[in-house]
């Protein structure tokens, strides 16, 4: 058996799975399972939310060794679908390992959705999380137009390359001012509140927390501290772009 | 409620575009956001805590996304992190740091109480939904 192949499979197997937001243990989990293909007696993954270190040692082999550290994270859970059914096949030895290497490439590649398709799910998300915390039928459409500004927004500042949280404050800056200009000049009973806070909820890191915890609760104390850091800093990065937006619009207002 | 339960059930699925979950199992993710908060409106309405409700509706999202995953042969995590956002702290977690910023100390202490409490009910019951699978996986 090739063990650089196999390590090199396991590592890029965890590296697509903690990149996609997979939770910690599943990611030690599928990378112990690939690398104990080799039935050598040592092998180990250790991973953190920011990197993975594993080594597989034994026989007449030199260990070998591999450390990844994993920058950009971005929520993929068709990588995770994949990755898993890639793993489970290789294990129950449907396909060999050189499948399994090339199939793990071809998954970074795919495409799961055309950027359209995402930007009107947004119009979605701002208008149901209006809905489903008792909205109006106005305040729905309200939030469908916010959602399409922010949407708008979104798509211009993935484009500039802005960094994340200079583009989450922005972003909600703008959801801000949008709503509040909405209520000024065209819907004056909008229910500002929700709309706000139906229109942030793609922006908002409810999820990152609660995955904390549940990280925590695994004994994955490292990552889970270090996703509760992120879950702060991403909730302070909103509420500073409402809080600016806000301001901004009184003090124009105050202006006119 | 009935537009509330909608609105939960279009909640998940639009989430589930950007999350990525596979296009055969919109639907799935949908129903799962949809149940849960159902179950939710459901406690809160018979007079209990948000924590209670939380817990609950986690609990059954998380069986929802289990049973799920078996029958669909597919990672747990692609039903239930779509089937958990409409009950995930995102609206306390970010009141309570805009309080923070107003200067308003009680209110934001308020709500990160409140998250904390989401979070952690949610937390805990999906870890025990895990855990009783496991358990039935085994034997």
């Amino acid at each position: 058996m090739d063990y650089k192949l196999l390590m090199n499979t396991a590592v890029l197997a965890g590296e697509i799975m903690l990149k996609s937001g997979a939770e910690t243990y599943r990611v030690e989990d599928t990378m112990n399972h690939i690398l104990h293909l080799a039935s050598l007696h040592s092998a180990e993954s250790f991973v953190v939310s920011t990197g993975i270190i594993a080594t597989l040692s034994g026989g007449e082999n030199k260990p070998i060794t591999v450390v990844k550290r994993v920058n950009e994270r971005e929520t993929n859970l068709n990588r995770v679908y994949r990755v898993n059914s890639i793993s489970r096949d290789l294990c129950e030895g449907r396909i060999s390992l050189q499948e399994a290497w090339d199939q793990l490439n071809e998954t970074q590649k795919q495409l799961q959705y055309r950027p359209w398709m995402v930007n009107i799910a947004m119009v979605g998300i701002t208008a149901s999380f209006t809905l489903l915390l008792g909205g109006n039928g106005w305040d729905v459409f309200g939030a469908a137009v916010v959602g399409a500004l922010l949407a708008a927004f979104m798509y211009a500042a993935g484009r500039a390359e802005l960094n994340s949280i200079l583009k989450t404050t922005a972003a909600a800056l703008a959801v801000a001012v949008g709503t509040l200009a909405l209520r000024q000049f065209i819907w004056p009973a909008l229910n500002t509140d929700l709309v706000i806070i139906g229109c942030i909820m793609p922006l908002v890191p409810g999820m990152a927390f609660t995955n904390a915890l549940r990280d925590i609760l695994y004994g994955d104390y490292t990552s889970g501290c270090a996703r509760i850091m992120e879950a702060i800093l991403i909730a302070a990065a909103v509420a500073v772009g409402v809080g600016c937006g806000i301001s901004l619009f009184h003090w124009l207002g105050g202006v006119m | 409620m009935a537009a509330q339960v909608i609105g939960a059930f279009f909640a998940s699925f639009c989430f589930s575009l950007p999350l990525r979950v596979p296009g055969k199992y919109l639907a799935h993710c949908g129903i799962t956001g949809a149940v849960g908060w159902l179950v939710y409106l459901l406690i809160l309405e018979r007079g209990f805590a948000v924590l209670m409700a939380a817990f609950f509706s986690a609990v059954v999202i998380a069986l929802f996304s289990h049973v799920f995953a078996r029958v669909l042969k597919s990672p747990v995590t692609v039903f239930l992190v779509p089937g958990l956002l409409p009950l995930v702290p995102g609206a306390s977690i970010y009141r309570s740091v805009y309080y923070l910023i107003q200067n308003q100390g009680s209110l934001s202490s308020y709500y990160l109480s409140e998250t904390l409490q989401i979070a952690g009910a949610i937390a805990v019951a999906v870890f025990l939904v895990d855990t009783l699978f496991r358990l039935v996986k085994k034997k």
